[in-house]
């Protein structure tokens, strides 16, 4: 097979790769903005703790990856718990609307100065649990941990789409989401749906953490980047559109790994440009429904 | 909040600006030492660069998360010039300011019409491309930076010191400080701080919120430009690394602490960020949780900031305004036109996604009368004054008034042509103070632009006199001048219809929509109401009213067009209408459904 056509190929398979984890963590924005309209900025330090942890419970303490995986996802729910009840639920009733944008980056903060006391500053290998043998297809190679990310974020992402859609629980999220006050009127209790949404939320970076963690390494400042760019795939969708967002962390993943075949240092700035163009011309993303401001 | 209660005005603003001067001349010779004067210096420039970001964000409620870009830009372009083309620092300095002033226009555009967090977005965007582009692109530096660039020259050609530098910057600072402190005492301040409150009032009352939004842009990023130029000359040496995401989140946080649009938060802000750390420096491994925690404690326990709740804290006393004001009538013979103006539609029609909000509406409104609007809820009224005053664009049809064609115009060009409104929710600056709501209703009145305000000049003084005068007159007019200095937010809800019309009287409308200006009141203001929009119309002045209330609407309409459906089902005097059987089977329905009931 042409070479070219091998780089392209291996461009697709690692940007679907990237990409549903950025949805995954997009996913995350979505819960917490429908139900209280902000979002954690510190959603990348949450997929960096759940990728320590992961590492800690899997590499230092040869748990099994499956429960080290339970793990992770437990303790950056746990996480989001805390978040909300430090960091959003004291400013959100502040006159200042983006209060919440500062309390959940200083969190971050906070967070990157544990995990370096924690972990250290060092870059830490995490063995893939499928192991490094690349997977031929054609003439092409393939990492069955990529595909295992595709096949597990994917499916996380559906399966919250289901649980939010069809379970009774999930039913008052979505409720307390159309309207606080009615959902509050039937007996559901707001405070919990709104804590039950962050610890979704922190969840699911959390497993995005433990799932990219073996494709990039794990440390202290792994997450910035990815936190920053699920939050572009988030705002391509419409934060209020999961399908969209769904589509825009494919997007988002797909653009910067085949950037990057033709120039790496283009990878970065194409996706921040063409986001500026894009709100430029779709104020409220290429999905997202257009806000009509009533009078 | 606009509380200028520490913008002091005369000798005391010249005491404040003298004290601030000596403190920037005696500060680095009284701690005389290298370190001590570089922290001085950092702390200059990013007060200037946080005084431009308070207005964007503290000013104008816009946010930035990508303001680092901006710094960067002036950073980059001044340290270019002046390495590569070997400016001297006072001129590639300017040139770093206006360079970053350009790309605050070109960061407007994709922010004009994003809200939230898109707008977060979108200065989060730039930020990130404006570091990643200066890490790779090898005209900057790439991740080496660049080097050896030269410090300002005295005249005599020698090298300013550590010292000279901080007078530099911290003159500068001083300079724009006092700057920013006039433009938000004057018309500048308060339309950004309208914009920040409700850009469709502001639209309506003839403010371009487009263009001003572009003003903020700009304010802010020559801030920020000048700010980014005195750090490039600082060390002689930039690279991408100091430009990223947690610098913006430092000066955002830094205006956020000393409380955003409190005009001295800024200064307090940035003290606070860029002097704690450095106490704590010992403490190396823990000094982001202790930056960290400073910035969650500030925003959970001080929500509006330090200078903010000083202000809130003094305010009580400093506000207290409540002397009985006699109504002043002469302020509607000001307004006086002999003629109100005319209105006439035709073919009116508005869809929503299918729905036929408005079909096919023809009206002429007579100059000089009180035209009412009645029908049930969802008739479409409010749906039409929104066609009306070119918040919505119609599907179909014209509108013209005077003999102009205005369909679809917007509500800022309406109001030149003497058209504004009320808002049957209301849309007030809950940010600035009654009397400025009003002031704000002056805009297209004012004769003295942008800089006669920045630079206070003698005519823009008097100019303002004069209007907070008329400004009075308008509230006293109303009967709600006692409340003049208090915050419109902190007004009762039938004050804050009456301070909507008077806003809108501001504009001196020949046509003026009032929606549902009886909606939630007490009878004693209803009464009131009646009596205002009677000495509006005596004035000369056209009304369209829009009410639930029958007993107002009754009394005071020259003509009452009816509404159902979308439709016009009726127009007469309020007599020929009681009496229509179309409009009495749309409130009550017909016979054989009241039958069946």
């Amino acid at each position: 097979m042409d070479p070219v056509f091998i780089k392209l190929w291996q461009a697709i398979i690692s940007g679907l790769s990237i990409g549903s984890i950025y949805a995954l963590i997009a996913q995350g924005y979505y819960i917490t903005f429908i139900t209280t309209a902000t979002l954690n900025f510190g959603q990348g330090e949450f997929l960096m703790i759940g990728a320590l942890v992961g590492l800690t419970c899997y590499v230092s303490l040869g748990v099994p990856f499956p429960i080290a995986l339970a793990i992770a996802v437990v303790v950056t729910g746990l996480m989001g718990i805390m978040l909300e009840r430090v960091a959003i639920r004291p400013v959100i009733r502040h006159v200042l609307s983006y209060s919440w944008v500062l309390s959940t980056v200083a969190i971050s903060i906070i967070l990157k100065n544990l995990a370096v006391n924690l972990w250290g500053p060092e870059q830490m290998k995490f063995p893939s649990p499928f192991g490094d043998q690349v997977l031929k297809i054609g003439s092409a190679g393939i990492f069955p941990q990529e595909l295992f990310i595709i096949v597990c974020a994917v499916g996380t992402v559906l399966l919250v789409q289901l649980f939010l859609r069809k379970s009774l629980l999930g039913k008052a999220l979505m409720a307390v989401a159309n309207n606080r006050n009615a959902a509050a009127v039937v007996g559901i209790d707001v405070k919990r749906m709104v804590m039950l949404a962050f610890m979704l939320s922190s969840a699911l970076a959390g497993l995005g953490g433990i799932l990219i963690a073996p494709v990039t390494f794990g440390w202290a400042y792994m997450g910035t980047v990815p936190g920053i760019k699920a939050f572009a795939a988030a705002i391509i969708g419409g934060l209020e559109n999961p399908i969209g967002i769904l589509i825009g962390g494919l997007m988002i993943g797909l653009m910067e790994q085949l950037f990057g075949v033709i120039n790496s240092s283009l990878k970065e700035g194409v996706i921040f440009l063409f986001i500026l163009i894009m709100l430029a011309f779709r104020p409220t993303g290429l999905m997202g429904r257009r806000a009509i401001d009533k009078v | 909040m606009r509380l200028p209660i520490f913008a002091a005005t005369g000798p005391l603003g010249w005491l404040a600006v003298a004290m601030g001067a000596i403190t920037i001349w005696a500060l680095p010779l009284v701690l005389d030492d290298p370190f001590f004067i570089l922290i001085l210096q950092s702390l200059a420039y990013l007060y200037i660069a946080a005084i431009g970001l308070d207005i964007l964000v503290g000013w104008t409620g816009q946010i930035s998360l990508g303001h680092a870009g901006l710094y960067a830009v002036g950073a980059y372009t001044s340290a270019l010039l002046a390495t590569k083309a070997g400016f001297p620092f006072w001129i590639s300095a300017p040139l770093g300011v206006a360079a970053s002033g350009l790309t605050g226009v070109a960061l407007a555009l994709p922010s004009l019409r994003t809200k939230g967090v898109y707008l977060a977005m979108v200065t989060l965007a730039f930020g990130f491309m404006a570091e990643v582009t200066a890490n790779r692109w090898s005209f900057t530096g790439g991740p080496m930076g660049i080097m050896a660039i030269p410090g300002p020259t005295l005249p005599s050609g020698a090298e300013m010191n550590a010292t000279q530098y901080f007078w530099l910057i911290g003159g500068t600072a001083l300079m724009v400080q006092m700057l920013a402190t006039n433009l938000y005492r004057s018309r500048v301040g308060r339309i950004l701080f309208a914009l920040q409150g409700s850009e469709a009032a502001a639209e309506t009352l003839g403010i371009n919120v487009y263009v001003w939004k572009v003003v903020a842009f700009v304010l802010s990023s020559v801030c920020a430009g000048l700010g980014g130029v005195f750090f490039a000359h600082q060390n002689g040496f930039i690279n991408s690394e100091t430009f990223v995401f947690g610098l913006s989140v430092q000066m955002l946080a830094s205006v956020l602490m000393g409380g955003t649009g409190t005009l001295l938060g800024p200064l307090v802000g940035s003290v606070m960020l860029n002097l704690l750390p450095t106490l704590f420096a010992h403490l190396h491994e823990y000094h982001l949780y202790i930056y960290g925690g400073i910035i969650l404690a500030t925003i959970v326990f001080l929500p509006k900031g330090i200078v903010g709740s000083l202000q809130l804290l003094l305010s009580a006393r400093h506000l207290s305004s409540p002397k009985q004001i006699v109504p002043d009538m002469s302020v509607l013979r000001d307004l006086g036109h002999d003629t109100g103006m005319t209105l006439s539609a035709r073919g009116l029609c508005k869809e929503f996604g299918g729905v036929h909000a408005l079909s096919d509406i023809d009206i002429d409104i007579t100059p000089g009368t009180v035209h009412g609007l009645i029908g049930p809820n969802g008739s479409g009224k409010s749906t039409f004054v929104n066609v009306l005053t070119g918040i919505y664009r119609p599907s179909a049809g014209t509108v013209e008034v005077a003999g102009h064609r205005v369909t679809g115009m917007n509500p800022h060009k309406m109001a030149r042509l003497g058209v504004t409104r009320t808002f049957q929710s209301i849309r007030l600056f809950g940010e600035l103070t009654v009397l400025d709501n009003v002031m704000v209703g002056f805009h297209l009145a004012f004769r003295r632009g942008f800089f006669a305000h920045l630079l206070q000049t003698q005519s823009a003084v008097e100019e303002e006199a004069a209007f907070r005068a008329k400004a009075q007159a308008l509230l006293a007019f109303v009967g709600i001048a006692n409340r003049a200095n208090d915050l419109a937010q902190n007004l009762s809800y039938g004050q804050q219809r009456l301070l909507e019309i008077a806003r809108a009287l501001a504009v001196r409308p020949k046509l003026l929509l009032l929606d549902e200006p009886a909606a939630g009141i007490n009878p004693t203001e209803l009464h009131h109401l009646a009596e205002i929009i009677g000495q509006i119309k005596a004035a000369g002045v056209t009304q369209v009213v829009i009410e639930h209330h029958m007993e107002l609407i009754m009394g005071i309409s020259d003509t009452i067009s009816v509404f159902d459906f979308g439709q016009k089902i009726a127009e007469g005097n309020a007599v020929k209408v009681q009496a229509d059987p179309k409009v009495i089977e749309a409130y009550l329905g017909t016979p054989a459904e009241l039958a069946h009931a």
